[in-house]
């Protein structure tokens, strides 16, 4: 079973199409990236398949569940990291990670394992007993990234999940994700950084104005158009259509 | 249910900030000061006030005068020798009240025509517990006058009783309230239930619209700050992140309502000193006439005060989803505001019952009406009143949360939004 199954899926903001029928899929274990410039419908995409917004029309299963219809076993699948992402500012690190932990935890026990793998990945030690309110961008970055995947979700929604971080945490926050996804996470996500796509991602969807134009892995893509990197296919796109 | 907790904890911890609890301190030591302050300042005007005489007449009469003003809780300075002009700038100096000057030849015109008595008021403040220091005076100076006026009927019909004719009519007052009635000044009555039902409708306008700002700034601060997304995306139904933000915001409010009754209570406890508690025989017709509350009256007033909350915490949720930002709050709480201040000074100023049918029906429409008629319908025994308000609110409650929950599990979270900046 694919984890992630999108046909036809619309989203309309009064009669503006935000997104204007998106097909795609992505397999277990598989990274999929979503590329276009700004306004393209990435972000719209991504909160339709978090449950946040629902569909206009079309259908997206997640690992069979239906978004719209079974919102509630999507959200116990699925774990979703925001582009603009904040944390409440009053916690501090630790009690932001007990908090969001225990609202997806069947146990206390589980709850603190969910914070001490979190803990780790954010690498930021005494200062998790800080408020959030006195951490940097990228410190809070980190967190929200960390919060995401603590659960081990069997897909991961992260809207541009490196976007604040430095080049050393980038490549380390990449480098986690790649890791949890060999152990069984299937991953979606978006990003302007096309170095973190091609490095990331196992296969890649470019979408413009709403609609996605090609899907494929990154050396396929740059084949057919005769690309020397991904960026230059996403012109080339853009240009064409 | 144990995530509901979670949600909860969330919330409150959210909510009750060091921004939000400094300012709630700092009001209640101010209303406990100023109690304080205004309570010493009550007890002072209780001693003898300092007043001043000049006598310039120097007979049994002007001497009747100087005997009947220090009968009456005032301490006398006696001037001689001196004109009323310098007799004032001494009463200044001396930091006197009142300088009465009796002119001479006062008791030579005491033949049936009126008296003349000067009467000098030095005012050094308009507050309310300066103006309390000329009471006494008042007081003495009715009581000259009957003393004068008695003193003159004795002169001119030696065979009547003064006190017959100085008040000729004797009233017997009963306050019928429904079926139990009281020997008892109608004015005793109503001064007793102001102060009995002064701190409800104050401390229901503060916890409502207080409650309804935190909701509401809740919801906006989610939004703002980004929290919102995270969190409608976890696995936690939607009613369950209502019914939190509800009792979070619902907990600290009642909190502070309490700190506020605290407060207030020192507060209006200061002004109110030495103004006397009244005496047991009043005490005993305010039990007879019903208009003291029983345990289960405060908790039936408690009842309908968490209803109110209720509707208010519902309200401002719905209200609250419009806000972009915390600076929004103001703006999108500002209808609600409405529907509570319209009671509010209504309930103080008017008798519902008497307005028009259309006025009654559109008071009676406002859920917080109800809350702030409970308690004087609760003293006057009208239950029945106070349960159909209840029914009314809790109807409303319902109504007011399914709307709520139905935002909450659609787009409209994240699309709703009123913006008042002006646009470019």
């Amino acid at each position: 079973m694919n984890a992630v199954e999108v046909n036809d899926l619309k989203k309309f903001f009064g009669k503006a199409p935000a997104v204007a029928g998106v097909d795609f899929y992505i397999a277990e274990r598989e990274i999929f990236a979503l590329i276009g410039p700004n306004g393209a419908g990435k972000s719209t995409t991504l909160r339709m398949l978090a449950t946040i917004l629902q569909p206009s029309e079309g259908r997206a299963t997640i690992f069979g569940y239906d978004v719209q219809k079974e919102s509630g076993q999507v959200r116990r699948l699925i774990s979703y990291l925001p582009e603009e992402a904040g944390a409440y500012k009053t916690l501090t690190g630790r009690q932001y990670l007990s908090f969001m932990a225990e609202l997806y935890a069947d146990s206390l026990s589980q709850a603190k394992e969910y914070v001490a793998f979190a803990s780790d990945i954010t690498g930021l030690g005494p200062r998790l007993s800080d408020k959030i309110r006195t951490y940097s961008k990228g410190m809070t970055r980190k967190l929200l990234l960390a919060r995401a995947v603590m659960t081990r979700p069997k897909l991961a929604i992260l809207d541009e999940p490196t976007s604040g971080l430095d080049v050393i945490n980038a490549l380390e926050i990449r480098s986690i994700i790649r890791k949890l996804s060999r152990e069984g996470m299937s991953v979606l996500l978006s990003s302007h950084n096309m170095l973190e796509i091609e490095f990331l991602s196992d296969r890649v969807g470019i979408i413009h104005q709403g609609r996605i134009y090609e899907t494929g892995t990154a050396e396929a893509l740059k084949a057919k158009y005769g690309a020397r990197n991904l960026e230059e296919v996403f012109h080339k796109i853009v240009e064409n259509s | 249910m144990r995530k509901f907790f979670v949600l909860v904890k969330k919330e409150v911890q959210e909510l009750l900030t060091p921004q939000m609890l400094l300012p709630l301190l700092i009001i209640v030591v101010a209303f406990v000061f100023i109690g304080k302050v205004a309570g010493s300042e009550a007890a002072k005007t209780a001693e003898p006030q300092p007043v001043g005489i000049l006598d310039l007449d120097h007979t049994n009469t002007s001497a009747l005068v100087a005997q009947t003003l220090s009968k009456n809780n005032l301490k006398l300075t006696e001037f001689s020798e001196i004109s009323p002009e310098e007799a004032l700038q001494q009463a200044k100096n001396q930091d006197l009240k009142i300088l009465f000057v009796i002119p001479a030849g006062f008791e030579r015109g005491f033949s049936g025509k009126p008296l003349s008595l000067s009467i000098y008021t030095i005012l050094k403040n308009f507050s309310f517990i300066g103006s309390r220091s000329t009471q006494s005076a008042t007081v003495a100076l009715a009581q000259i006058n009957s003393a004068l006026s008695r003193e003159l009927i004795a002169e001119k019909a030696p065979q009547a009783d003064p006190a017959v004719l100085q008040s000729p009519l004797r009233t017997e007052e009963t306050v019928v309230i429904g079926s139990r009635e009281a020997k008892i000044s109608v004015s005793a009555v109503m001064g007793f239930i102001s102060t009995q039902s002064t701190f409800i409708p104050i401390v229901l306008f503060l916890v409502i619209t207080f409650a309804s700002q935190l909701i509401a700034l809740s919801m906006a601060t989610e939004k703002e700050n980004k929290t919102l997304e995270t969190l409608l995306s976890a696995p936690v139904s939607r009613q369950a992140m209502v019914a939190a933000k509800l009792v979070g915001a619902g907990l600290v409010a009642l909190l502070t309502a309490v700190v506020y009754l605290f407060g207030m209570r020192y507060y209006i406890t200061g002004l109110t000193a030495g103004a006397g508690s009244g005496t047991t025989a009043a005490s005993d017709a305010f039990n007879q006439l019903g208009l003291v509350f029983s345990a289960a009256d405060y908790a039936l007033l408690g009842l309908v005060l968490f209803f109110a909350i209720l509707v208010a915490l519902s309200i401002s949720l719905i209200l609250g989803a419009f806000a972009e930002d915390a600076k929004s709050v103001q703006g999108v709480t500002a209808p609600l505001m409405f529907l509570v201040l319209i009671p509010y000074f209504l309930t103080l100023f008017l008798d519902i019952n008497s307005l028009s049918l259309g006025l009654k029906a559109f008071v009676y429409a406002i859920p917080f009406s109800h809350a702030f008629l409970a308690a004087p319908n609760i003293l006057l025994k009208d239950y029945s009143a106070v349960f159909w308000g209840l029914g009314y609110m809790a109807v409303l409650v319902v109504i007011f949360i399914y709307i709520a929950s139905r935002i909450f599990s659609s787009d409209k979270i994240m699309t709703l939004k009123l913006n008042f900046r002006r646009k470019r």
